[in-house]
């Protein structure tokens, strides 16, 4: 289905490309008076064509079109097929070379950047499996060693001690909770390049989920939440998106220092949903801004920040399987602000209605 | 709550996360059965007849689903599923299938404790067709259909009304868009969940409902709403 709409819209795009060619040239014809534009002019024509289809096949067509037209229209005699003229054999050879060489190029540079997509992918996945096989021993350690502790020492503990233990393996847990989460976010983003399955969601609904889970974690920490008051429906995969304000509002809890207050903003413009998390604290430091998304950013390999680098380049996976932009810069006034933006089937005009 | 003894089934393949389960709700003075499989816990639900029953949907021997399914032929007994994280469509597929509600793994033993009583009361007293429902500073009064915040009569279109009122129905229960639809439109209305959406906005707005706050309905993303109960 995908495959015959994908060919239909070549076929249409390598049709209305000749037809601008051939009625370029007749207006040229009549215009200058003159020929020698004209197989300029298809030449381009089946550039194009090579360029902008995935297959050999329409460059080729484009090719053998343009000596035929070229041949009809623009050679003496005028609007008769004439093959005995050398002259047509010869465009048609040189056309022929500029589809399979344009068609061949483009071929290849597709390849490579998909290649490059794959390979920062593959970054992606090797970070966060160093990530996991660092950062996942230290709860798991706290969470073991105190379960034993309580078990083997269970009467000589006072009531206050074992508290005191269980709710630190409590809170280790809930970290690797958020661990799991984003692991498993980029499992659902990973497979054979699939981009995300996207079902319409109210933008109101899905920031009332996150501040609402946010909220449960961080009691005492206020959001002040500013979204469009109309009637907003973005097509997007709630769960991953949730994760990404998710990880963006806990980023600035953890790293945000000093920060006295926090704001989650979504403006619509144009056929675009930009989403802000923006704090007060102490902002970014200049050298980690730059490699932020990429999970190199965060402390030693062993601090439990590398879990921002994590988090961080799990939004930016995200964002991107979306079709989307994320940034990330400090604010004039201090603080930090991480941005995203996401597209909507259809602008917004006001009030979307049905 | 001492002295009612409910029965309740906890069907659950993990032996660990079953033993955790079990022991709450005993210490909350529920009487627990449990079963490792599917066909086993079919055999105690219709053997001990349980007042509720707590299903993981990722049974060892068949899906949790078809255990819904085949209760449900012959019992109205709630169903509270516990569902893996991933997709909204397990949990939807789960509520279509009859199951009264859902926690997601991992959960907290305060947030099964909730949906338990939740589920439990609203299977005894049924539907309240009549009266009054009331959550917070928000009242439902059925025989004039009327609803009001803190005294304050809110003035809703009949679709608006309808929606919160067969909410109110169910307090504490997730129900899908496709159920709402549903009810509220009947048949005709089937597939159009932006037309509920965009109701539920103005609902919102009506309420003078700001997002994080989580005031009388909330949001169950991609499955459907929920009456918030009175005493959340």
């Amino acid at each position: 289905m995908e495959d015959v709409r994908h060919t239909l819209k070549e076929a249409a795009m390598t049709f209305l490309i000749l037809g601008a060619a051939f009625c370029l040239c007749l207006l040229m014809q009549n215009l200058f008076r003159t020929r020698t534009l004209i197989p300029a002019v298809f030449v381009l024509a089946v550039f194009l064509v090579s360029f902008f289809t995935q297959r050999y096949l329409f460059g080729i067509v484009a090719s053998l079109v343009s000596v035929l037209a070229l041949n009809f229209a623009f050679t003496f005699p005028y609007f008769t097929l004439n093959f005995t003229v050398p002259e047509s054999i010869f465009s048609a050879v040189i056309m022929l070379a500029v589809t399979i060489m344009t068609s061949t190029m483009t071929t290849k540079l597709k390849k490579q950047e998909k290649m490059r997509a794959e390979s920062e992918k593959e970054k992606l996945r090797a970070n966060l499996l160093r990530a996991v096989s660092h950062d996942l021993r230290t709860p798991l350690t706290t969470i073991y060693g105190s379960c034993s502790a309580i078990i083997e020492n269970y009467d000589r503990f006072s009531e206050g001690q074992k508290k005191k233990l269980l709710g630190e393996i409590r809170e280790e847990a809930d970290w690797l909770i958020r661990m799991v989460e984003n692991l498993l976010s980029v499992t659902r983003i990973g497979g054979r390049g699939v981009s995300v399955v996207k079902t319409p969601t109210v933008l109101e609904e899905l920031i009332d989920t996150v501040v609402m889970k946010f909220a449960k974690r961080y009691p005492s920490q206020e959001i002040q939440v500013e979204i469009p008051e109309e009637f907003v429906s973005i097509p997007m995969d709630a769960m991953l998106i949730g994760q990404v304000l998710t990880n963006l509002l806990e980023n600035a809890v953890r790293h945000a220092e000093g920060m006295t207050s926090l704001a989650l903003t979504v403006r619509t413009e144009g056929n675009e949903a930009v989403f802000t998390v923006a704090d007060d604290g102490c902002g970014i430091p200049q050298d980690k801004l730059a490699g932020i998304f990429s999970g190199s950013a965060g402390g030693s390999p062993d601090s439990r920040k590398n879990n921002m680098g994590i988090g961080l380049s799990v939004c930016a996976a995200i964002i991107r399987a979306h079709g989307g932009r994320i940034w990330a810069e400090n604010r004039k006034e201090g603080g930090a602000l991480f941005g995203f933006s996401l597209e909507a089937e259809e602008a917004f005009n006001g009030e979307q209605q049905i | 709550m001492g002295n009612n003894r409910y029965k309740i089934l906890v069907v659950e393949d993990e032996a660990n996360i079953r033993s955790f389960v079990s022991a709450v709700l005993e210490t909350n003075g529920y009487q627990v059965l449990t079963a490792g499989t599917c066909s086993q816990g079919e055999l105690v639900a219709a053997s001990h007849c349980p007042d509720l029953i707590i299903l993981d949907l990722g049974l060892p021997d068949q899906d949790g689903l078809e255990l819904i399914r085949r209760v449900r032929l012959s019992s109205l007994v709630p169903v509270i599923v516990l569902s893996a994280r991933s997709g909204e469509k397990d949990k939807v597929a789960a509520l279509d299938a009859g199951a009264n509600d859902y926690v997601t793994k991992p959960f907290g033993t305060e947030e099964l404790m909730a949906r338990v009583r939740a589920a439990i009361r609203n299977s005894r007293h049924g539907p309240e067709k009549e009266g009054r429902f009331v959550t917070g500073d928000m009242e439902i009064d059925y025989d004039k259909r009327r609803i009001s915040i803190g005294g304050e009569e809110i003035r809703l279109t009949q679709t608006e009304y309808n929606i919160v009122a067969f909410l109110s129905e169910h307090p504490g229960k997730v129900l899908t868009y496709a159920a709402i639809i549903k009810a509220v439109w009947g048949d005709a209305g089937q597939g159009c969940v932006k037309r509920l959406q965009v109701n539920m906005a103005n609902i919102r707005k009506k309420f003078g409902v700001k997002p994080g706050r989580g005031r009388y309905i909330l949001n169950e993303l991609g499955v459907g709403y929920r009456m918030q109960e009175e005493h959340e």
